[in-house]
């Protein structure tokens, strides 16, 4: 028996497996996070760490790629005129998540931050907290794309997790400078706890941007 | 035939600047905002209008005449002229005017300079569409409004789909907007031609034909589509910029809506289906698409919590429903007066 299938919509499916790899990405990218930092405060996974490494960087260059195709097939094809610009924006913000996430990761890797037992529960905390944001993130954009009803309550809880995220680090900072350590590897750690929270503040950024679109795509 | 076609010259200048100005009502939020290009727009308004106007012209054109059947060509071409006129003395004078109107001032001018009768319930009944018109195209906003709000909701399309389903439902609007413009409106661009036509049967194959008043109407019809072609485009790009915080989803809702009303006005069809069945009919006049527009697009605005209510339009709107016709049948008065006393016209018999 012959079978001919006629999509209503060739365009706009292609676009719309792309637009949903690129959130697959987001996600990955968030777990993965999570995973490289466990692996790290370890101390046994050195090999590990290196691969969950690589893995990241693989999934922030194929990110790169679809965001820079995703592009391309709005303009050339003039899908969704009057969101062009938003839509782009979005996944320019979202793309924001795995280059800073790539960053931290292999800032870990290039500088070896000895970080001292007491505290890796903490970071691990953290590191918890951020990669949650930005999962909430990464489903609430997807939300935009396909189910407008989802995308507010993991807008809320992107902005929930980014607050527990900040009182985190907080603790963890007023803990770095109370240690018993050098002033430079006070700073070092700093300067990392830092970055992980920023990838949270990012991803807020992007929330933020977000609701307002959502708001615009309402009829 | 040569003075026939002289004579006709005004009513197909009112045809261009319906295409011009009235085409922009039909595609003006779908060009302006990219969803569909100018030339297919164009072309489909086009098609649509002359079809329109070819098939379904003769309801409202047949009230036109019930008002004021003007019998002499010069008196006809003098109608249409006062009717150009007032619109371009309202427009320099920034108020919102229809053609509708001018065409209705004009004709009761006639009446008036002819000594003919004019039916005061025909005229209160043709005004109170003006009234109509644009409140029930709002009406026909808010329902279509919640109808596709629910259906987004039930149906979880995703955005991509969405969009594609908006471009698609906006040129299928847009032909039926086109279609309804031509059978409603063309009452104002040649119905008063009717009473004076001197064009022949045009057979067409297949043993049709189209009758004289169809000549009449596919005439101006085409001056309609030279209208949209020559110089809608700067029109649809102003009423594209103009609503364009409203999204593509808001605007295929205004041209439906503004469509359904025109469609309502002009069908004679349902107007017969109606008489039928005992049911209140409407009167087949042709109604100015603009005001349905502007029904339409402050219905939404109201449900969305009042931002898009803008009061110095509504008083303009008021204004220009009493003005225009006083005015039109003033201009039409005078000019017959001119036209047969210094020309030596006969402008009615």
């Amino acid at each position: 028996m012959f079978k001919i299938r006629i999509s209503l919509f060739p365009k706009t499916k292609s676009l719309e497996n792309k637009i949903d790899d690129f959130h697959d990405r987001v996600l990955d990218s968030a777990i993965l996070f999570r995973k490289a930092i466990k692996v790290f405060l370890s101390n046994d996974g050195r090999e590990e760490y290196r691969s969950v490494n690589k893995q990241i960087k693989k999934i922030e260059r194929s990110a790169d790629d679809l965001r820079r195709e995703i592009e391309n097939q709005l303009y050339a094809q003039n899908l969704l005129p009057n969101l062009q610009a938003d839509v782009l924006e979005l996944i320019e913000s979202l793309d924001k998540i795995n280059n800073r996430i790539n960053d931290v990761v292999y800032k870990f890797y290039i500088e070896q931050p000895e970080i001292p037992e007491e505290m890796h529960r903490m970071i691990e905390i953290l590191c918890k907290q951020v990669a949650e944001c930005c999962e909430s993130m990464g489903i609430a954009s997807r939300g935009f794309f396909k189910d407008l009803s989802i995308v507010r309550d993991y807008i809320h809880k992107v902005y929930l997790m980014e607050n527990e995220s900040d009182l985190t680090c907080n603790k963890i900072k007023k803990a770095i400078f109370a240690a018993d350590m050098e002033l430079a590897r006070k700073i070092q750690l700093d300067l990392l706890i830092t970055e992980i929270a920023e990838i949270a503040d990012i991803a807020e950024d992007c929330a933020d941007k977000l609701l307002i679109f959502t708001i615009k795509r309402d009829i | 035939m040569i003075s026939f076609l002289f004579f006709l010259s005004s009513g197909m200048f009112l045809g261009w600047s319906l295409g011009a100005n009235d085409g922009a009502n039909i595609f003006g939020t779908a060009v302006g905002t990219k969803m569909i290009r100018f030339k297919t727009a164009a072309i489909i308004a086009s098609f649509f209008i002359v079809l329109g106007a070819v098939l379904a012209g003769a309801g409202a054109a047949e009230t036109l005449n019930e008002l004021g059947d003007i019998n002499a060509l010069a008196g006809a071409f003098m109608a249409e002229l006062a009717a150009a006129l007032t619109i371009y003395f309202m427009v320099r004078a920034r108020i919102l005017t229809s053609t509708s109107q001018a065409i209705v001032g004009a004709i009761i001018g006639w009446n008036i300079y002819s000594s003919k009768p004019t039916d005061l319930s025909l005229v209160s009944k043709i005004a109170a569409t003006w009234i109509i018109c644009p409140v029930l195209s709002g009406i026909f906003a808010v329902v279509i409004y919640y109808l596709i709000k629910s259906l987004l909701k039930v149906s979880r399309i995703s955005l991509l789909k969405q969009d594609a389903c908006t471009r698609v439902g906006l040129i299928l609007a847009g032909a039926f907007g086109a279609y309804a413009l031509g059978a409603n409106n063309m009452a104002n661009v040649m119905g008063v031609f009717v009473g004076s036509n001197m064009l022949h049967a045009l057979p067409l194959p297949y043993g049709l034909s189209l009758s004289p008043t169809q000549v009449l109407f596919l005439l101006g019809g085409i001056a309609v589509a030279v209208g949209i072609f020559t110089y809608s485009r700067k029109t649809m790009d102003t009423v594209g910029r103009n609503i364009m915080q409203m999204s593509p989803m808001a605007a295929l809702i205004v041209v439906i809506a503004q469509s359904l009303v025109l469609f309502l006005f002009a069908s004679p069809n349902l107007h017969n289906f109606l008489v039928l069945h005992n049911l209140p009919t409407i009167p087949l006049v042709p109604v100015s698409s603009s005001q349905a527009v502007i029904g339409a697009v402050m219905a939404i605005g109201l449900i969305k919590g009042g931002a898009g209510i803008n009061w110095h339009l509504i008083a303009k709107i008021l204004v220009g429903w009493v003005i225009t016709p006083i005015l039109s049948a003033l201009i039409c008065y005078i000019s017959l007066f001119v036209l047969a006393n210094v020309f030596t016209l006969q402008v009615y018999y």
